[in-house]
């Protein structure tokens, strides 16, 4: 530990803190505007100068490492005049004005700043010299008249996301942000994540559907977890007048941290769907709209009218596990229907179940992909599917991570790592046998890699890299779970055990884990029947669960959306959607997330679970919404804690 | 005790801090109990006393040469001079023609608007005065109080004024000092 002192207050610090983080835990604050807790310090901005005693000049805090005995002054006159004169030039380098910028009143750092030192007006005129400005972005504007040059973008995008698409060309007060080698951004190698965004202190970069819809304090903020694939990352749902006007990653808690990918952060926003605002029966070929009462009632005369062996059920894992609950004991336990199953074809979870119930837990925490130095990737894309994921790989790519990939198509996720070895092609026995025959000893091995069209050197220098790795990491994705790959993906975990690797599998989409655990068919094809009960709510269905239901006699849907189903449905209710309705999701690797209630759903359209209450009471059914604990229960025989 | 004297008047700003001023409502009343409120744009009379008043308030940055005839005689003419506004503190929207330059502004209203002809021409008489570099007043001359804001509340100019008014300095900061 460090003890020095802070204001005249003494202070203890562990060793390779900063400055900065003495005074804060001394209770005392200096200004910030290119430090960012999240990312490595900078030093650029100068806004955090001290005085140290001894010191030739003042220091900046955010850099300079803390030592025994220092002592520590933020508030003399000293500092006082230097952040004064630090803040008056960067408001004289460029256009920052507020009257007519995006990030005002909370939204930018620079302002609050200004603020927080008394400034009333700008002592330096500025020197109007214009900048370039970029909107061939679709999410993002970037405007470098609004750059401080704190960097935190390119920080942000290089460290966290890994992506290293942002940089800086000219020196000086001349610097500009630019993407890849000076190309417009929308055209550059950005996967558009927003992540910058989010990071940028100031307008330099702002949101293009949320500038100027309100401020920060103007909005509503709603913790949520996203909802795309399972990887369950942690989001704040900003909202006002009961819209969406944007979403950022939670800066506060969350293993992501604060990350969100493109569809994460805007899929909400492109995707352009007609609502469903009235329930419909299908009469003379047409969809005509009813009241609640007459398509519940309707409902309920096809389920008296039918065999329950004759109903099919099917739901959308993006449904919080309150819903798939009640819908698998509603249609499974009380009513026996003929099939009860999740909507989609990832089988990850229904194998990782089946596998830990042989061998026992298995899975990790996500989190470890944060700090492996060796990774096995099987049957995944982390460029297209649980980008999160690929944002920690792609940033250990950058330390010195090997790689071995397997994917039916290049997945390039591979580029980024310069040791690494691309299996393209699906025969994964084959490459689990590989893998095994290198860590065990395989005379047939220099032939079975031949096979896998590997060059033998270079093959055996990767595996080499990957069996001396001490923190190495088995990725395992829907085309490697597949059930005829059941007995390699038993060997691969196995073969992880012996050696200590950690093994994390990726399940599908939202609530795929929950599903699974609760029961639900996930290994069979959908099948027609004379009642086809569909609750897809605001997600989607892929053509076999569409073949079924235009197979079956009366086909019942739950649907937020307008879409080729409910053109051929008989029966439609309206359905709330993800933002206006509340309930848990179990990410990929059994943490429990509560997607809160963001906004008001119209009167018209109900919840998944609302109507299945519903309907359980008029079959005189009480559902025991008492899924936490054996869903808690069932993750840790799972996943290891 | 004589009520010191106050004085306004407006440069290159839109009027809206004035139209802030007189989103104070009644505590207008209250306040000319305490000041003598002499030139200013909404009132009859529209240059400072020559004698000189006790406190002159400009809005609006300095865009031309009458700009600055008008922030000089204020300067001379007052003992405390309040740069209201964000167009009199940083220069403002009207600003934003520093970026392009007055030319190709005046180019851009005069002669390339869609709804102008090609009998466009660029305003062009002695009478007129000639455009600047636009600055913030406190560029030109001293200025003692700065109240930003696009436009400053009502409540911070009540606030500053009646400081001014009971002879004390007001110290702009907190929900006083907004920039936008």
């Amino acid at each position: 530990m460090i003890q020095l002192t802070v204001n005249g207050q003494a202070v203890e610090v562990e060793a390779g803190s900063t400055i900065l983080d003495a005074v804060r835990k001394a209770g005392f604050n200096v200004p910030t505007l290119c430090y960012h807790p999240k990312l490595v310090s900078y030093g650029s901005c100068r806004l955090c100068l001290v005085e140290v005693e001894g010191a030739r000049t003042l220091q900046p805090s955010c850099v300079v490492p803390a030592a025994n005995g220092m002592i520590v002054h933020t508030d003399t006159d000293k500092t006082k005049s230097a952040r004064k004169f630090i803040l008056s030039m960067i408001f004289s380098e460029r256009n920052h004005f507020c009257m007519y910028c995006q990030d005002t009143d909370g939204d930018c750092d620079l302002q609050q700043a200004a603020y927080d030192e008394g400034m009333t007006h700008w002592p330096i005129t500025p020197a109007y010299k214009p900048f370039m400005v970029d909107a061939s972005h679709p999410d993002i504007f970037l405007d470098n008249n609004r750059c401080i040059l704190c960097r935190r973008c390119v920080r942000a995008c290089t460290e966290l996301v890994g992506n290293a698409t942002l940089g800086f060309e000219e020196r000086g007060s001349g610097s500009i942000l630019i993407a890849d080698n000076n190309v417009p951004l929308g055209e550059s190698t950005c996967i558009s994540c927003g992540n910058c965004v989010q990071f940028c202190p100031t307008g330099a970069l702002i949101d293009r559907r949320s500038a100027y819809q309100g401020r920060e304090t103007d909005l509503t903020h709603t913790n949520s977890v996203c909802l795309d694939c399972s990887l369950g990352c942690e989001r704040v749902v900003k909202t006002r007048d009961n819209r969406i006007v944007r979403i950022d990653g939670n800066m506060e808690t969350g293993f992501n941290d604060s990350l969100l990918c493109h569809d994460g952060r805007y899929k909400p926003f492109t995707e352009e769907h007609k609502r469903i605002t009235t329930p419909m029966v299908r009469r003379n070929g047409q969809l005509l709209p009813i009241s609640w009462d007459e398509a519940l009632a309707a409902i309920s005369a096809q389920f008296k009218a039918h065999d329950s062996s004759e109903i099919s059920a099917h739901i959308s894992p993006r449904q919080p596990i309150e819903a798939l609950d009640a819908f698998h004991e509603f249609f499974a336990d009380h009513f026996k229907a003929g099939q009860v199953a999740l909507v989609g074809h990832d089988q990850t979870a229904a194998a990782s179940v089946k596998l830990a119930g042989e061998i026992g837990a298995f899975e990790s925490d996500i989190s470890v992909l944060k700090d492996c130095d060796a990774a096995i990737i099987l049957g995944t894309d982390l460029v297209k599917d649980h980008q999160v994921a690929g944002f920690f790989l792609k940033r250990q790519a950058m330390q010195n991570l090997s790689m071995f990939v397997a994917h039916s198509a290049p997945t390039g996720i591979a580029d980024w790592s310069a040791n690494k070895l691309e299996y393209v092609g699906s025969d994964y026995p084959a490459v689990v046998d590989v893998l095994r025959g290198f860590v065990k000893g395989d005379p047939d091995l220099s032939a079975k890699l031949q096979k896998l069209g590997f060059e033998s050197e270079h093959a055996n220098k990767v595996l080499g890299q990957l069996k001396a790795s001490e923190k190495p990491v088995f990725v395992v994705g829907n085309e490697f779970t597949k059930p005829e790959n059941f007995a390699a993906f038993r060997d691969l975990v196995l073969l992880a055990r012996e050696i200590g690797a950690k093994v994390v599998a990726l399940k599908g989409k939202a609530n795929n884990f929950a599903g699974a655990l609760l029961g639900f068919e996930m290994d069979t094809q959908p099948k027609a029947a004379p009642v086809f009960y569909l609750a897809l709510g605001d997600g989607h269905a892929c053509d076999h669960t569409r073949e079924a239901l235009a197979g079956s006699e009366f086909k019942i849907i739950q649907a937020s959306y307008d879409s080729d189903f409910t053109e051929i449905a008989d029966l439609v209710l309206p359905c709330t959607i993800w933002a206006e309705q509340a309930g848990h999701y179990l990410s990929t690797d059994g943490k429990l997330g509560l997607n809160q209630q963001a906004i008001q759903a119209a009167d018209c359209q109900r919840s998944v679970l609302d109507v299945l209450k519903v309907l359980a009471s008029k079959s005189g059914i009480t559902l025991a919404e008492a899924w936490r604990e054996a869903v808690e229960d069932k993750v840790a025989t799972i996943v290891l804690s | 005790m004589t009520k010191p004297k106050v004085a306004s008047d407006w440069l290159a700003g839109c009027a809206g801090c004035h139209m802030s001023f007189l989103d104070m409502d009644e505590r207008i009343i209250e306040l000319t109990k305490l000041v003598d409120l002499r030139a200013t744009p909404i009132t009859d009379l529209k240059e400072p006393d020559e004698e000189g008043v006790d406190v002159g308030i400009l809005e609006g940055g300095i865009s031309n040469t009458y700009n600055e005839e008008v922030a000089i005689k204020m300067r001379e003419r007052c003992k405390i001079l309040v740069a209201l506004g964000d167009c009199a503190v940083f220069g403002g929207v009207p600003a934003m023609r520093n970026f392009p330059g007055a030319d190709a502004a005046l180019k851009r209203a005069y002669i390339e608007t869609e709804s102008t002809d090609e009998s466009g021409v660029i305003p062009n008489d002695p009478e007129l005065s000639t455009p600047v570099h636009v600055r913030p007043v406190s560029d030109i001359v001293k200025v003692d109080v700065f109240l930003p804001g696009c436009a400053p509340s009502a409540d911070s100019i009540f606030y500053v004024l009646s400081e001014l008014a009971q002879g004390r300095m007001p110290k702009v900061d907190g929900e006083f000092n907004k920039w936008h």
